[in-house]
């Protein structure tokens, strides 16, 4: 046993670096991929073409929003635009681009193995508490933070969206940093990366509620009724039933909320926010300022401007809707997510993160401008429950599916531009399916979560039962 | 479709499993039924799809034109007799200068440039160099934009095209004629590539002359396969058949398998069907699906040319450049009846060939927009006779129906075993047992990839070499990474002796879904490949079972499922079906020739960018080596 977690770190170190090798050759192919012209990797808001057009707009002196060509954050336009005309001699252009890219995943995964250590610890402690671990060895512990970063580094969703130049690898990574921040506890962290998260793809803001959740409560542990359940017995067991009523009626008290810790949090938030439009407002100051920001970011988000295919299923609907509804149905597409919303967060408040990783999956689902990056980025995310995830049924089908999608999508593309055989009904089919199947993966995941606890308190009644019996 | 089905049935099993209290519904029922009895379902569908494939020259449906505003034969032929006289001059003019001037081929074009130049149009001169034979699979997915042209090519010979363009005098000159003769073959790519620049283009129709036609009548053949069995939108079709067979009188065919129409099984076949279809019309008046089983045969040996050369991906004539580039294009092959010295008959039958061409250049003057009216997947059965996407599916669909419910039953029967077996070590994974089995079918499936990729830098090594040192080459590289896999993977050899965790039900059931993942796309990208695959791949891999235990029991049963699955693997392997489909035709090959005329067909599949040479390499292959371990599983 003890051999086996000795080489286990080993053989992750070497994993990981061969999926940065497997990074660097298939970025030295790149010219032959044409992955970068994708519309499964590359959207309007995560192109770089898009990005580097903006970066040319701005170098003579026009609004980088110009044109409707650019529609990200004018941050990134400072930091990753000079990258995209830097050349190297002899190389293929982008190529520090690819390699900014590059450490944006390895850092994600680093982060990703971070809170899955985190998240294993707090596991093993909740378990112990409620007393499976005691006597019973059988049951491993999944080094569920490895896992989740070699998901991450090997994803064939995270591969193409890197080596295809989209800026999703650093979206992920702000994202991943926000939890990474709430999981450790670092404030000031978890409010830089929500902002930047929010700042640079907008959906993120949402993991508002499960950071603040984490921060107030702490770590993902089975329903606090378990605990006292345990507790509750073992009283029992030890007192007198005039102390056991007592004990019961402080044990329903509920586990503390930190305010202080989330009044900290907000007021961070409210720091970098600050910092970040003073930012914006500074690089953006001759070419319309912020409300020009916030109109082709956010505004072109929110109003789905650009109808080109994406595998998401916004853009056709609102190809085919009649303008005078158009409003009507952009209000109740956006209103989808936000419905969601207080249920999942009433339903999973136990379980910050699990219930980060369903708001990042159902805003992937009904995004405007979907991309492969962000299933990459919930893909990963579910790795860190595989613990608790054992038993989620379909597993096999599921694998099918999104492997028979993936494979489908460029194909029905090819049909539609290319052949002129096929139209766009084929490729909408493909994305109705795509979406099918994460819906299928997002339901199956809760249900799996919620059967895992439902089997932990029932566990727990009979150990409780089997006790008192043998007394 | 087919998928739909597979999650409906893939939930019922999991309902069924996690939840026992509750009574499933009616549709969840009937899949669990389906699955549990998998092996009736499986040959009664396999059955129906190989009917309902044998059935297809009765479901074809005649060909109407779809697009109103083509009018066919409206206009008044504008052609006169002087026409054709100048048109015989050339030709003899042509023949003369050719007499000449020996070996020296480019003045010809000069001489046909100068002919189009006296009738008013622009003239262009193209120099071309013959393309070498380049290895690009992969750029298939993208479009023609992706493959650059080579500047360096070190090449002493090239071609030249003439192209003449006759605009429209009185519209706004956008609309024009473009004609174009490439006397060497592969300028056609070229040619197409220019015209793409030039703007849309509404239909290209390429001419060949041949000497004489074998039957009575003069004789027009239309070839209208293009690369990975694309097809012509069939208006195009229409438009030519209708204007030749009712205005100029010829005789209209295409392609055909001889070999068929005297085969006796077929004829055999037909006459069943033609005394169903008689029974049918006896019974009530209405039905009338029988067709006579001579136009049976016809139609089966036209449609298996058909689906033989969609299959294949490599075009059937220069047209096939035009279908990349979504122009719509066919071959015309005129052959006439009379001898080549017969003065008058060559007059009127360049009248005719010539009428024709004017009756299709206007009609197809009339469209509006691109052809996109009629269809674009469909399959021949005569120049009037096709069978649409709509109908030639049912039968791919019926003959892989039973492949996503036998890996069901699979799975679950697997999962079973596994449970049961005490010493698996990951017993707490219930949903996660075939992990384990898909990493032996991933290894084996990125082995197909790297052998499908091999020629690449096989063509890279310097100097000459024929193909069959090539392929010699090839089959020794791509054995020897075989049998690396096999020894770095213990979980992937069929030889290891020691009991793995893998369960081969469980290995059967993932292969099997990765066969129906890859027959499906397939099946999208080339129809025709996909369906001749389905025939080879779903019996072999339905029929896979461990040998030993077959053999240990000695039961008739056993032993003969055991011999089919070994005749299957054996014709399944690429090669081999190769030679037997050689063979077939007559011609005989045996050993190492074999592998070099296989090396040479699969260059003609990369010329064409043949999506079949994909499919061969990263479906057929993994799926024939995990049949072939499954086969010898120590079990």
């Amino acid at each position: 046993m003890a051999e086996e977690q000795k080489t286990k770190p080993c053989r992750f170190w070497i994993w990981a670096l061969t999926s940065v090798f497997f990074r660097l050759i298939l970025i030295s192919f790149k010219g032959n991929l044409n992955l970068s012209s994708r519309p499964e990797v590359s959207t309007p808001l995560t192109s770089i073409r898009r990005l580097a057009e903006g970066y040319w707009l701005k170098q003579a002196s026009m609004s980088p929003y110009a044109g409707s060509m650019y529609h990200g954050s004018p941050l990134l336009l400072s930091v990753l635009g000079p990258l995209t005309v830097q050349r190297i001699k002899g190389q293929p252009s982008h190529l520090l681009c690819s390699l900014v890219f590059v450490i944006a995943d390895i850092l994600s995964a680093m982060l990703l193995r971070g809170i899955g250590q985190k998240l294993q610890m707090a596991y093993g402690l909740n378990a112990r508490l409620l007393g499976f671990l005691k006597s019973s060895r059988d049951k491993v512990i999944l080094p569920c933070g490895d896992i989740a970063a070699l998901v991450y580094l090997w994803n064939p969703f995270t591969i193409v969206s890197c080596v295809g130049l989209s800026t999703s690898p650093i979206e992920n990574l702000a994202v991943i940093l926000a939890l990474y921040g709430a999981v450790t506890r670092r404030v000031p962290l978890a409010a830089f990366g929500l902002v930047m998260a929010t700042h640079l793809s907008l959906y993120p803001a949402t993991l508002a509620i499960p950071i603040i959740i984490l921060l107030g409560y702490g770590l993902d542990a089975p329903p606090i009724k378990l605990f006292l359940q345990t507790r509750s017995v073992e009283n029992e067991k030890s007192s007198t039933s005039t102390v056991s009523k007592q004990a019961k009626s402080k044990q329903t008290t509920r586990l503390p909320f930190l305010w202080k810790t989330v009044v900290h949090f907000l007021f961070w938030v409210l720091l970098w926010s600050l910092y970040v439009l003073v930012l914006c407002a500074l690089s953006l100051n001759k070419y319309g300022g912020l409300e020009e920001m916030f109109k082709r970011t956010y505004g072109f988000i929110l109003s789905i401007e650009d109808l080109s295919p994406n595998i998401g299923v916004f853009w056709y609907f609102f190809a085919e809707v009649f303008d005078f509804f158009r409003n009507f149905f952009l209000i109740v597409f956006h209103v989808n997510i936000l419905f969601m919303l207080l249920p999942l967060a009433i339903r999973l408040k136990h379980r910050p993160c699990f219930l980060a990783f369903i708001y990042l999956a159902i805003s992937s689902i009904l995004k405007s401008y979907p991309s492969v990056g962000d299933s990459a980025l919930y893909l990963s995310l579910w790795a860190l429950f595989v613990n608790e995830l054992v038993d989620m049924k379909f597993s096999f089908f599921l694998f099918c599916g999104y492997l028979g999608i993936s494979l489908l999508s460029p194909v029905m593309h090819n049909l539609w531009i290319w052949r002129g055989t096929g139209n766009a009904n084929f490729y909408f089919g493909n994305a109705i399916g795509y979406a099918c199947f994460q819906i299928v993966f997002v339901v199956e995941s809760v249900s799996a979560m919620l059967n895992h606890d439902r089997a932990l308190k029932r566990s727990n009644s009979n150990h409780g039962k089997s006790q008192e019996l043998s007394h | 479709m087919a998928g739909e089905k597979r999650n409906r049935e893939e939930e019922e099993v999991k309902t069924d499993d996690g939840s026992p209290k509750i009574k499933p519904r009616p549709i969840v029922r009937l899949g669990i039924f389906l699955i549990a009895h998998s092996p009736v379902f499986s040959v009664v569908f396999s059955a129906a799809g190989i009917l309902a494939l044998l059935l297809l020259p009765l479901l074809a449906k005649n060909t109407y034109i779809s697009e109103n505003a083509l009018m066919p034969g409206s206009a008044r032929s504008m052609l006169s007799n002087r026409d054709v006289s100048a048109g015989s001059k050339l030709v003899k003019d042509i023949k003369n200068f050719r007499l000449s001037h020996e070996g020296q081929g480019v003045e010809v074009q000069k001489l046909i440039g100068e002919y189009m130049s006296e009738m008013g149009a622009e003239v262009y001169y193209q120099k071309f160099h013959p393309e070498g034979n380049q290895f690009h699979p992969l750029h298939f997915f993208s479009g023609p934009d992706s493959y650059t042209l080579l500047d360096n090519v070190s090449c002493a010979s090239y071609g030249v095209n003439v192209a003449g363009i006759i605009r429209a005098p009185r519209g706004d000159g956008k609309e024009s004629i473009v004609l174009a003769s490439d006397l060497l073959k592969c300028g056609e790519l070229n040619t197409a590539d220019n015209f793409r620049r030039a703007g849309t283009v509404a239909a290209a129709l390429v001419l060949k002359v041949d000497g004489r036609s074998e039957r009575f009548e003069d004789t027009l053949s239309i070839y209208a396969e293009a690369s990975n069995g694309q097809m012509p939108n069939l208006d195009l079709i229409n438009v030519v058949n209708y204007l030749a067979v009712h205005r100029q009188g010829f005789y209209v065919r295409v392609e055909k398998v001889v070999s068929l129409l005297s085969s006796s099984w077929l004829k055999i076949i037909g006459e069943i069907f033609e005394a169903v279809g008689k029974l049918a019309h006896t019974l009530n008046p209405d039905w009338n699906f029988g067709i006579p089983a001579a136009d049976y045969l016809e139609g089966s040996a036209t449609l298996a040319s058909s689906l033989y050369s969609q299959a294949l991906g490599i075009p059937t004539g220069p047209h096939g450049a035009f279908r990349d580039y979504q122009v719509d294009a066919i071959t015309l092959k005129v052959s006439p009846r009379f001898p080549p010295d017969s003065k008058t008959r060559q007059h009127d039958f360049f009248l005719r060939g010539a009428r024709l061409l004017e009756g299709t250049i206007r009609s197809v003057n009339n469209l509006l927009e691109k052809f996109h009216q009629s269809f674009f997947l469909y399959l021949l059965t005569s120049p009037s006779k096709f069978i649409s996407v709509g109908v030639y599916m049912i039968a791919f669909a019926l003959l892989v129906a039973p492949l996503p419910m036998v890996a069901a039953s699979l799975y679950i029967d697997g999962c079973k075993a596994l449970t049961n077996s005490t010493l698996n070590p990951a017993g707490n994974f219930k949903s996660w047992k075939w992990l384990d089995a898909a990493k032996q079918v991933f290894a084996l499936h990125l082995l197909g990839f790297i052998v499908t990729l091999l020629p690449y830098f096989i063509c890279q090594i310097p100097g000459q070499h024929s193909p069959r040192n090539r392929s010699i080459m090839w089959g020794t590289t791509s054995s020897s990474l075989l049998f690396i896999t096999f020894a770095t993977i213990p979980g992937c050899s069929p030889f290891s002796s020691r009991l793995h965790g893998t369960n081969w039900a469980v290995v059967k059931s993932v292969t099997i879904s990765a066969a129906f993942i890859g027959l499906c796309l397939m099946s999208i990208i080339n129809f025709a490949t996909a369906e001749i695959g389905a025939l080879l791949l779903v019996p072999t891999c339905l029929m896979a079972q461990p040998i030993k235990p077959a053999l240990r029991s000695r039961k008739i049963k056993s032993l003969l499922g055991a011999f089919c699955s070994m005749v299957l693997l054996t014709i399944g392997f690429p090669v081999m079906f190769f030679a037997i489909s050689k063979e077939l035709l007559g011609e005989g090959l045996v050993g190492l020739s074999l592998g070099g005329e296989f090396w040479t067909w699969l260059e003609s599949l990369w010329a064409w960018k043949s999506a079949t040479y994909l499919y061969i390499g990263m479906v057929h292959l993994p799926c024939w080596l995990l049949c072939l371990c499954i086969l010898f599983h120590p079990s």
